[in-house]
């Protein structure tokens, strides 16, 4: 039998080593708007030293608060080893916390725990071709990956990135599709709904799967999105008989303090927060499709 | 084309897989080739139903009318997809949706009424056929289910995050 790939474990590494709670302060020194109601604020830490130490994996969140409103769990969306030592959270302004944050303005300052949680197994997966199947805001905590691959190319077999949206005008970091293309990775969006202006496929990103053949044995499934998608993107993964430890996917939860203290994520068994947010479905597999979870 | 370079290229289409060489050149009988520039109709919604297509290059859009909001695009058919399934049926006798190439393209049509004819005869081409259609309206099902759905609508759980 095979061996499961588990995940990286959580590993903090800014300021506040012994008092997690604590917040670190983040600069926000620039806003890139992507979709409506969603944009990407990119931060820099006040303390020059939590600057230094900070340093995240893809797939991990932080929780970004906001004094006098609360906090929120987002996953990091920018490339990891980003020389300006910039970190990016591209934000959907829904709820209570993220409409603050999309208030916010450059030169102000949010507060900062993190980073969180498990990462992408993107040494574990190296030699393997990667199919990145998501939707909707489920790229951003995918993108770091892709950055990851991008500079590690020669690492990886072939990767195919399907993505989905609500609309072409939905999809997010369109202008970086071309530079993930000439890094030799197959880019292929799809939106629900279609319109003149685009002419790309329309349809949903589980049907993907009919118009590419994987190799099972090879193929390594990364999914974050809607979890009704990630639900329909399972069943054709393992349809392909891609084994339920092969296919690594993203859960969103109510994450609140981080670090499994709380239960306010908990999913069965786990916290998402810090034995996640991505399992091996091999380890979700009872869990996922129940309704009470 | 030369029946033996279409039975060819059908033999690469997922749908026509493990048919028989003698099941293929039935098939041929009665396919056409059609190509079909970007922008162009293949058929419209009211036409009759005549051929059963699959997409052999390129990216064939189906569209509805609807009233004020003029053609909307309800799906695209990649390569290797089927499309126009309903032709195939016995009750469906007109398109309930047109079907304009999105980019130039390339389609096999199927001629639905003698395709019918050759599962009549031949039941277990029969079964073959209507296994691989109950698959294709199986799969339109689901995509317009997570469409219907309204999957990226902004989630009840992230109201108060």
């Amino acid at each position: 039998m095979t061996p499961t790939l588990l995940p990286q474990p959580a590993t903090h590494t800014a300021g506040h080593h012994d008092t997690p709670l604590t917040p670190d302060w983040a600069e926000i020194v620039a806003i890139t708007p992507e979709a409506d109601g969603i944009a990407t604020l990119w931060l820099k830490f006040t303390d020059p030293q939590v600057e230094q130490q900070y340093h995240f994996q893809p797939g991990q969140f932080n929780m970004l608060y906001v004094p006098g409103v609360g906090e929120a769990a987002i996953s990091m969306s920018s490339d990891p080893d980003d020389e300006r030592r910039l970190v990016g959270h591209t934000v959907r302004f829904v709820g209570n916390v993220t409409r603050a944050i999309g208030r916010l303005k450059i030169g102000d300052q949010l507060g900062v725990r993190g980073p969180f949680g498990t990462a992408w197994p993107m040494k574990t997966v190296e030699g393997r071709d990667l199919v990145v199947a998501c939707g909707g805001i489920g790229l951003p905590p995918l993108r770091p990956a892709l950055y990851h691959v991008v500079r590690n190319r020669e690492r990886y077999g072939k990767v195919t990135l399907l993505y989905g949206a609500r609309t072409s005008k939905d999809l997010l970091y369109p202008g970086e599709y071309e530079a993930w293309r000439k890094a030799d990775i197959t880019v292929e969006a799809t939106v629900d709904r279609g319109d003149e202006h685009w002419d790309g496929r329309v349809g949903v990103v589980p049907m993907w799967f009919y118009n590419f053949r994987l190799d099972p044995r090879n193929t390594i499934v990364l999914t974050c999105g809607p979890e009704i998608m990630i639900r329909f993107v399972i069943y054709e993964a393992l349809a392909r008989r891609v084994p339920t430890d092969r296919i690594y996917v993203s859960l969103e939860r109510n994450m609140k303090c981080g670090q499994g203290s709380c239960g306010h994520c908990q999913m069965g068994p786990y916290f998402v927060c810090k034995d996640g947010p991505v399992f091996p479905f091999s380890a979700l597999a009872k869990y996922i499709n129940v309704e009470e979870y | 084309m030369a029946d033996r370079e279409l039975i060819a290229l059908l033999k690469k289409i997922p749908w026509f897989e493990s048919l028989s060489q003698e099941y293929l050149e039935r098939m041929v009988g009665i396919a056409v080739l059609r190509q079909v520039r970007a922008g162009e109709a293949l058929f419209r919604e009211g036409d009759k139903e005549d051929y059963l297509y699959v997409v052999l290059e390129g990216r064939i859009a189906l569209e509805i009318f609807v009233p004020h909001k003029g053609k909307v695009r309800i799906n695209t058919c990649e390569q290797h997809e089927v499309f126009g399934w309903s032709s195939v049926t016995p009750v469906v006798h007109q398109r309930t949706a047109g079907a304009t190439a999105v980019i130039d393209s390339t389609v096999v049509g199927l001629d639905a009424e003698k395709l019918r004819q050759l599962c009549d005869e031949d039941h277990d081409l029969g079964y073959r056929v209507m296994r691989r259609l109950a698959n294709v309206v199986a799969s339109r099902l689901l995509v317009t289910r997570l469409q219907l759905l309204d999957m990226f609508a902004d989630p009840e759980e992230m109201k108060n995050a």
